[in-house]
């Protein structure tokens, strides 16, 4: 389950181009540099708040209109200064008008930006429920899959010289591993001994009968006829 | 609790040995009828080096661990009256790894015991003779010595 939540992430990237496109759109409008940065601050703020949200799962508009009520106060302030300092010229009539004109834009340009993040969050949210649900029947799936596979081992089969390592099913008879290594090394299988623990092993047998873990040593020795 | 720390230690000594261990050699804890393994006693097989009296010789060593190892070491022990100047009547070996207060130290491992008791074998310490038989014969008699020695390579074929 955390894995499929993990995988929602690229569909968080495509919510926030989504803000970004509409803003600057609106924004073609406004000549003032500040009052954008501002703006997009507080759009990246309010994705923050999405994601977390979107973790925890429910309650999501209520706290987010609230928050966004302050960030508009909180981030309005600061752009009159910049445009008193930057157009000191101008007579502060005109400028108060100017800003005033300008915060009627802004509110409604927030509100537009706050319909997007609402649709997304929606969109981002059933398709949650949705993967959500397929990760549920994945889940029910899997569990009838690892039964038909048959477990592997890794054997290392050592002579006087050097290891060599296969892997073979736990429950496939020593036979075929021992002729795999006699081909190997280009011996006769008729002459090769293979030990585990100081006994011979009987082709008959299987790692698995014989109780080997992964990387277990086998000796070979070279009948001395 | 010393025990636990014996067993803990064995244990992880029996796992690093299965996957790794020098060609020739065995070494597993003894199983008992019931089938338990009994970690505190290992049987184990010690190949005479090729090339010298000793080769195709499979010496069969039991190591007996107590509660207090890896303090103090195990107590390795070929068959009795084993031929060879530094073992003991009753088939203890006398190696300065392998005593408490000389060569022994906790870090010492399965492997490098049974390493150590090979190169033993071919290399006798006449300062610490543990036998009189082949104490004397090794140092008055060296051809008979080696006769002695091979012959007793034939008494301790491979095990397959």
């Amino acid at each position: 389950m955390a894995d499929s939540t993990e995988e929602f992430e690229p569909l968080f990237d495509y919510s926030r181009v989504q803000p970004y496109s509409v803003i600057s759109l609106d924004d073609d409008s406004t000549d003032e540099s500040s009052v954008f940065c501002a703006k997009k601050r507080k759009i990246a703020h309010g994705d923050d708040e999405k994601k977390e949200k979107d973790v925890n799962g429910k309650d999501i508009e209520v706290i987010n209109c609230d928050s966004k009520v302050d960030d508009e106060e909180d981030w309005l302030p600061p752009a009159p200064k910049n445009s008193r300092n930057t157009d000191k010229i101008l007579d502060e009539d005109s400028t108060l008008k100017a800003l005033r004109l300008k915060k009627q834009e802004l509110a409604s340009l927030a509100h537009s930006a706050e319909e997007v993040l609402r649709a997304v969050e929606e969109s981002v949210r059933k398709d949650l429920s949705a993967s959500l649900q397929s990760s549920l029947e994945n889940a029910a799936e899997q569990p009838q899959n690892p039964l038909p596979k048959r477990a592997k081992v890794v054997i290392s089969i050592q002579d006087k010289d050097e290891l060599k390592q296969f892997r073979v099913y736990t429950d496939d008879k020593f036979e075929r591993l021992f002729k795999m290594y006699a081909d190997k090394a280009k011996l006769d299988v008729k002459q090769l001994v293979f030990c585990f623990d100081g006994d011979k092993i009987s082709p008959a047998e299987s790692p698995g009968s014989l109780g080997m873990e992964d990387d277990d040593i086998i000796e070979v020795h070279v009948k001395s006829n | 609790m010393s025990g636990g720390i014996a067993r803990g230690r064995l244990a992880e000594e029996r796992k690093t040995w299965r996957k790794n261990h020098p060609h020739g050699f065995v070494a597993k804890p003894e199983t008992l009828p019931d089938g338990t393994v009994n970690l505190m006693i290992w049987h184990c097989s010690i190949p005479g080096k090729a090339g010298t009296d000793w080769d195709g010789g499979y010496y069969p060593l039991t190591m007996h661990f107590s509660e207090d190892y890896p303090s103090k070491p195990p107590k390795c022990k070929f068959p009795q009256g084993f031929f060879h100047p530094n073992v003991y009547p009753s088939g203890t070996v006398c190696l300065s790894i392998l005593n408490e207060d000389s060569g022994w130290r906790p870090a010492i491992t399965v492997k490098q015991i049974l390493v150590g008791v090979q190169d033993l074998l071919d290399q006798p310490n006449p300062s610490d003779p543990a036998q009189t038989e082949g104490y004397h014969m090794f140092i008055q008699d060296p051809v008979e010595y080696k006769k002695r020695v091979r012959q007793q390579a034939k008494q301790y074929p491979p095990l397959v």
